[in-house]
């Protein structure tokens, strides 16, 4: 089974070559892609001098683009799984093998690395938006899922394909319960994550407005549309 | 039309033909998406010029004052626009989100046939 992990990248300097280091030492026998989302800061030098497998846009184009652009790599050439890994050292690596196990074991279309079923569900603000997310998805697509917010996912072969050419896919919790309404299976694993090791996050407070209206609105009303 | 109204409309019209002529000229706007405004300023002249061309259709559609119809009808001239602006800024936005994914993979092949 071949697994592509794609790490969208952004003004991540502090922390990228951490998070390569040790995913090459954990997986030796994964292939990953950084997408570099047009940095300002020494990413894309990172990911030159160490012959990181990476590629550029041209402009910033936030995750969505980043993630798709990675998905159509791992279409392109051919791999049978992508796992949407951090940058900023936040997902273990350990936990990609397992996953892909669950994928092929149960024939699953996306598998979730759950914080929830290791015994660390996300605390305050954090954990409070992600029941209400985790609840409109089980109202709206009766799939039950422990942690949606979860950003470290990975998809089968024929969710690569629906990345790829799809529109407007983000890789969001709305997108997951729009493909579970679809009929494909979702499942998750047990898995910990740590503190970003370094750099800024994206989630300031006008983020966290927008993904929170996005989410609700795309999960309950754009996706019966769609 | 009060005489007020209808010194706005014409200071309106002359201002949005300003403004976009002043555009065309420093070439930062296309010809193409200035018809629109052009047509817009004209119109505004019109009911300015012969304000019994709205009273008269205000009055067929029920209207207790010409003003009120010209209101509703500008308004909806412009959410109507405003629409369609947003269709083609989301439209521009997808091709450009394809373009950046294809450069960006391309420049990798490239690069590594280079090789």
């Amino acid at each position: 089974m071949r697994i592509l992990a794609i790490i969208p990248a952004y003004n991540e300097q502090d922390c990228l070559e951490q998070t390569i280091r040790s995913l090459e030492s954990t997986c030796p026998g994964i292939d990953y892609l950084i997408v570099n989302d047009g940095s300002t800061d020494d990413t894309k030098q990172i990911c030159e001098r160490n012959g990181f497998s990476h590629v550029n846009l041209p402009v910033n184009s936030g995750l969505s683009v980043g993630f798709q652009t990675g998905m159509k790599y791992a279409d392109r050439h051919g791999y049978d799984a992508a796992v949407q890994f951090d940058a900023d050292g936040q997902h273990l690596p350990e936990y990609i093998i397992p996953m892909g196990h669950a994928l092929e074991e149960q024939q699953a279309d996306i598998v979730i690395a759950s914080r929830t079923l290791a015994g660390e569900a996300p605390k305050g603000a954090r954990g409070t938006g992600s029941r209400i997310i985790a609840a409109l998805i089980r109202l709206t697509s009766g799939v039950r899922l422990s942690d949606p917010t979860s950003g470290m996912r990975m998809y089968s072969r024929r969710m690569i394909g629906e990345f790829a050419r799809g529109y407007d896919l983000t890789p969001e919790p709305d997108t997951v319960a729009l493909l579970a309404r679809r009929g494909c299976k979702v499942i998750e694993v047990p898995a910990r994550m740590q503190e970003r090791q370094g750099g800024e996050s994206y989630f300031d407070f006008t983020h966290v407005i927008a993904y929170m209206s996005r989410v609700c609105f795309s999960i309950l009303l754009f996706q019966w549309f769609r | 039309m009060s005489p007020t109204l209808r010194a706005l409309c014409v200071i309106g019209s002359a201002i949005t033909f300003w403004l976009i002529i002043r555009r065309v000229k420093k070439a930062s706007v296309r010809i193409d998406d200035c018809i629109f405004w052009i047509v817009f300023s004209f119109a505004l002249l019109v009911i300015a010029v012969f304000p019994d061309i709205p009273a008269f259709l205000a009055h067929l559609f029920g209207f207790m004052a010409t003003s009120n119809f010209v209101f509703l009808v500008v308004i909806t001239i412009l959410l109507m626009r405003e629409f369609t602006n947003t269709l083609k800024i989301s439209k521009l936005n997808s091709r450009l989100d394809e373009l950046i994914e294809e450069q960006a993979l391309q420049a990798k092949e490239n690069e590594q046939d280079e090789r």
